[in-house]
């Protein structure tokens, strides 16, 4: 296929945590809000004179000094946060807010916090710890909102000004929601026989979107969606088969380009960093504060393991098996970065459930953070596409 | 900061050359020589707990099938040298304290047997029993249940994976291997992973009107459940509540939702049994928390002068047992508080020594090392390093509502959602690091202590999350801080002599010292129960 127009522009954007559109959005004078979970409400992170930039650590080589303080249990992700942080990689942050979505990214904050590494230039700087809900039911719905009041918009307000009125954050869901729209669409072209956008080039235009101030993007992405509609497939497919990634934080493009060097197409990507569920749009009525109803979509479409009670952990099995449906998947890879607990133990369940009970081919793997150059990975899925390639011919046998 | 040595000026019969009882097999080769009457009391305990198994479990010939139907149920038959390991050089009150605390866990452990197999559908099947049933986790405060006094609450995971590694070091491996041949990770918690490993293996008792599971301790044992939950809902057609309870249990903002997850707990266990919340046992219990919040808070006050009384591992098994599992609900427990409080006293009038010598005053942190909980008595044995307390014990001492009133009814749920946040272990491993990192130096200086013993449970990430920032804080103090890794449930990774190398080669190279009693610096214990 003919290159994305904006696709080296959009990996570029991935090169730094610190990337050229967050410049350019302080220089025009707004905050940045940094976070590192899924389970934060990003529409609140992105009011007027405030963008969110989630937490990454591209490029990373040696992990020494954040394995000291964390020891090497911690999953490498949290550790390459910690280290890019005593690097001074994020001091471009002017606030952290950070749930307690695990309890590895938990102390990697507190690391963070208590060695100082960030705002010491800037006086208005604050951490935020925040607790979200283990449940997706009222008494959940009420700690979030409070919680979101509590740790995100009350410091918004207090030290940087930030109107946080529910007018405010209906704003906010819209624009949110034009991002959100627009990589719905782009991703549709992920469907059917002849998709005319790659796994890889999806996962780097999704990742730009939460890395990088919103409303500079737009452009590029509209661009990319008019450039999609008459974008021509190769003549003859390169895939061998179709492939849903399930699982944890994925935020390095390298690990979709390794599955997809193995001759997979990405077709759906359902991790933390993916577009499902986390560029579904917000629906917003007038009947109710805007605050409540953003919380009540985050609990209730939330996938992250995290989620304790029974209808969660049977509907993610179950979202799964509705993605793979949608999007013709010919099987499924659970990845877990190593030492995640939560996903861990979802993925063990997991690919024993959409395996047996959905009758799926299931590769089941963990992995470390920084996947390219990892030969025993991509051996690992071309296997699990050589036997998926066979059941085919076996006519599903 | 330097410790005094102090020697004990009692006679203490026998007690030196620990090491010498110790074989390469399972079993020491001789019991421990006291004096008269010390060894004559410390034997007829010794029969007794013989004498409750009998009574209690191996009596009745359902719970003789159980032993042959469940891989775990063999464990118990090591009990009584789970006693003889803790009681090593303990002499006089000490002797009793031990006996009192952990003589009352066996009793208590032999009922929970008892039950779970009256109950289970494949070994006593008491269907009407097994109504009254509420399974509850392994790590959940059972106080959500003080108010239920014909409930009769029991944990699976305590008669199947928690008592067993006390018993017998080896005793989850099978478990921990059935988890991982079902694709678990093997870098997560061996206690959850074992955990799920029964449930996997379908080898837990099956009984209950309901199940009340929750988040306790860490990611991993709120997502083990998960695993046990598949199970008992889909395959048992037991309903299960999880209680989801904050985890940054120190701030007011989270405070409402505990005690809402608490009323939602309360009012699915009464529609599921049928039951009625009874406020009148409620605070009934709640005196006997107090009393028993009271005795640890009087035992603690004693260990910060030089002549400490109730401490080790003993005060961590006891709290573990009364403050979590207990909730107030067994009036036994308060009268071995009271007898445990009396001895101390005693003891302490008399200026006792628990060992031959006490060289350093150690806070003892972290989750210990679960296959080898009598470690702490072979660390104030070989080198004289005396466990002042430890992180497990050092749980909520806040006094709840003893008394009905409308109010206090309103309290009484904020009190059993605040003990819930604050079981043990959490209380630390969630909460921020304040309750982690801070207090331990806090505690530190109100112990005087001189020495910190820190477990590296090598799977417990709240705790390795912290390990640069207690080396750091350690040494902004000048506080001796022995980290001691090991895999809480599986010796594999880490052995019991691994475990003590590393107290070993601090006190011979960076201390100086040598052992207070050579002979137990290096065991062949790999084999020992």
């Amino acid at each position: 296929m003919k290159d994305l127009k904006h696709l080296t522009w959009f990996e570029d954007l991935l090169q730094d945590a610190n990337n050229e559109l967050i410049v350019q959005a302080q220089r025009e004078g707004k905050k940045c809000v940094a976070y590192v979970c899924e389970n934060t409400p990003e529409p609140l992170l992105n009011l007027d004179g405030i963008f969110s930039a989630r937490l990454r650590a591209p490029r990373t080589g040696s992990m020494e000094m954040a394995t000291y303080y964390l020891t090497s249990f911690l999953c490498e992700y949290s550790r390459a946060l910690l280290e890019r942080a005593i690097e001074g990689g994020y001091n471009f942050a002017d606030c952290l807010i950070a749930p307690d979505g695990c309890t590895m990214i938990n102390r990697a904050v507190e690391n963070m916090e208590l060695l100082h590494t960030m705002g010491k230039d800037k006086d208005s700087f604050f951490y935020e710890n925040m607790e979200i809900p283990m449940k997706a039911d009222d008494n959940g719905l009420n700690l979030f909102v409070l919680q979101c009041r509590n740790h995100i918009l009350k410091p918004l307000e207090e030290k940087f000004g930030i109107d946080c009125s529910d007018s405010a954050i209906r704003k906010s869901v819209e624009e949110h929601n034009r991002v959100c729209s627009l990589i719905r669409a782009i991703g549709e072209f992920r469907k059917g026989e002849r998709p005319t956008i790659t796994g890889y080039e999806f996962n780097v235009i999704t990742l730009a979107t939460y890395v990088a101030p919103k409303y500079l993007l737009l452009d590029k992405l509209e661009e990319t969606l008019e450039e999609l509609k008459t974008r021509e497939p190769d003549e003859k497919n390169a895939f061998r088969a179709r492939v849903l990634i399930v699982g944890s934080e994925v935020d390095d493009p390298e690990f979709v380009k390794l599955v997809e060097g193995t001759g997979a197409f990405v077709c759906a990507d359902r991790f933390c960093y993916g577009s499902f569920p986390g560029r579904d749009c917000i629906t917003l009525t007038d009947d109710e504060d805007a605050l409540t109803q953003i919380c009540r979509q985050y609990m209730y479409r939330g996938q992250c393991p995290r989620y304790m009670d029974q209808a969660k952990m049977v509907g993610r099995r179950e979202y799964v098996k509705r993605l793979a449906e949608e999007y013709a998947a010919d099987g499924i890879i659970y990845e877990q970065i190593k030492f995640c607990d939560p996903w861990a133990y979802e993925r063990m369940i997991g690919s024993h459930v959409l395996h047996n009970d959905f009758g799926y081919p299931v590769l089941s793997i963990d992995r470390p953070y920084s996947t390219s150059g990892t030969g025993q990975l991509r051996t690992r899925i071309q296997a699990f596409i050589e036997s998926i390639e066979i059941k085919k011919i076996r006519g599903g046998v | 900061m330097k410790a005094e040595v102090m020697t004990s000026n009692d006679k203490r019969i026998g007690a030196k050359n620990f090491g010498g009882a110790y074989s390469d097999g399972r079993v020491r080769k001789y019991r421990e020589w006291r004096g008269v009457t010390d060894t004559l009391y410390d034997y007829s305990r010794w029969l007794l707990n013989w004498v409750t198994m009998f009574r209690v479990v191996l009596s009745k010939p359902r719970n003789i099938k159980a032993m042959f139907r469940y891989r775990w149920m063999a464990n118990y038959l090591a009990v009584p040298m789970m006693v003889d390991r803790h009681t090593q050089g303990l002499r006089g009150e000490h002797l009793r304290i031990c006996h009192a605390e952990q003589d009352l866990i066996i009793d208590d452990v032999a009922k929970l047997l008892d039950k779970l197999f009256r109950g289970d559908r494949r070994i006593g099947n008491d269907k009407a029993f097994s109504d009254k049933v509420v399974l509850v986790d392994e790590n959940e405060m059972q106080s959500v249940m003080m108010g239920f006094p014909t409930l009769v609450p029991l944990s699976r995971e305590i008669a199947s994976t928690y008592i067993p590694v006390l018993l017998n070091q080896r005793a989850a491996l099978h478990y921990i291997d059935v988890a991982q041949e079902y694709g678990l990770a093997g870098d997560v918690c061996p206690m959850p992973e074992a955990e799920a490993g029964v449930s996997i293996d379908d080898d837990a008792p099956i009984l209950g009107k309901c199940a009340v599971q929750c988040n306790t301790t860490c990611d991993g044992s709120l997502l083990g459940n998960g695993i046990i939950s598949k199970r008992l809902e889909f395959e048992d057609g037991i309903p299960v509540f999880q209680l989801a309870t904050p985890l940054r249990h120190q701030e007011d903002d989270v405070q409402e939702y505990a005690a809402q997850e608490i009323r939602n707990a309360i009012a699915f266990i009464e529609k599921e049994t049928g039951e009625k919340w009874d406020w009148t046992h409620y605070f009934e219990c709640a005196k006997r928390v107090n009393y028993a919040t009271k005795c640890r808070i009087e035992w603690l006050d004693m260990n910060k002068t030089p002549y400490p009384q109730v401490f080790g591992s003993n005060l961590a098994l006891y709290t573990e047992t009364n403050y979590m599992a207990i909730s107030g609900r067994i009036p036994a427990f308060e009268k071995a508080d009271r007898k445990i409080t009396a001895l101390a006293e005693k003891a302490y009038k008399k200026k006792k020594m628990a060992a031959n010598e006490y060289r350093h005053r150690a806070i003892i942190w972290g989750v210990q090392s679960h296959y080898y909980m009598d470690f702490l008595v072979w660390l104030l044995n070989c080198w004289g390093i005396v466990p002042l307390t430890d992180m497990l014990s050092m749980v909520s001492t806040k006094m709840i509502a003893e008394t009905d009133t409308p109010e206090n009814r309103e309290q009484a749920i904020f009190d059993i959602a605040w003990l819930t946040e604050n079981m043990i272990m959490r209380n630390r491993t969630h909460g921020g690091y304040k309750v982690l990192l801070d207090e331990l130096w806090e505690f530190v200086e109100s112990f005087n202590a001189d020495m910190v013993i820190l477990w590296e449970h090598m799977s417990c990430k709240a705790l390795d999350g912290m390990h640069g920032m207690f080396e750091e804080r350690a040494r902004e103090r000048g506080v001796h801080l022995v980290w001691v890794s090991h895999d809480l449930f599986d010796p594999r990774v880490i052995s019991r002599q691994g475990v003590r190398d590393q107290i070993n080669s601090y006190m011979r190279t960076v201390m100086q010292e040598e052992p207070v009693d050579p002979t137990l610096e290096v065991l062949n214990d790999a084999e020992s129960w």
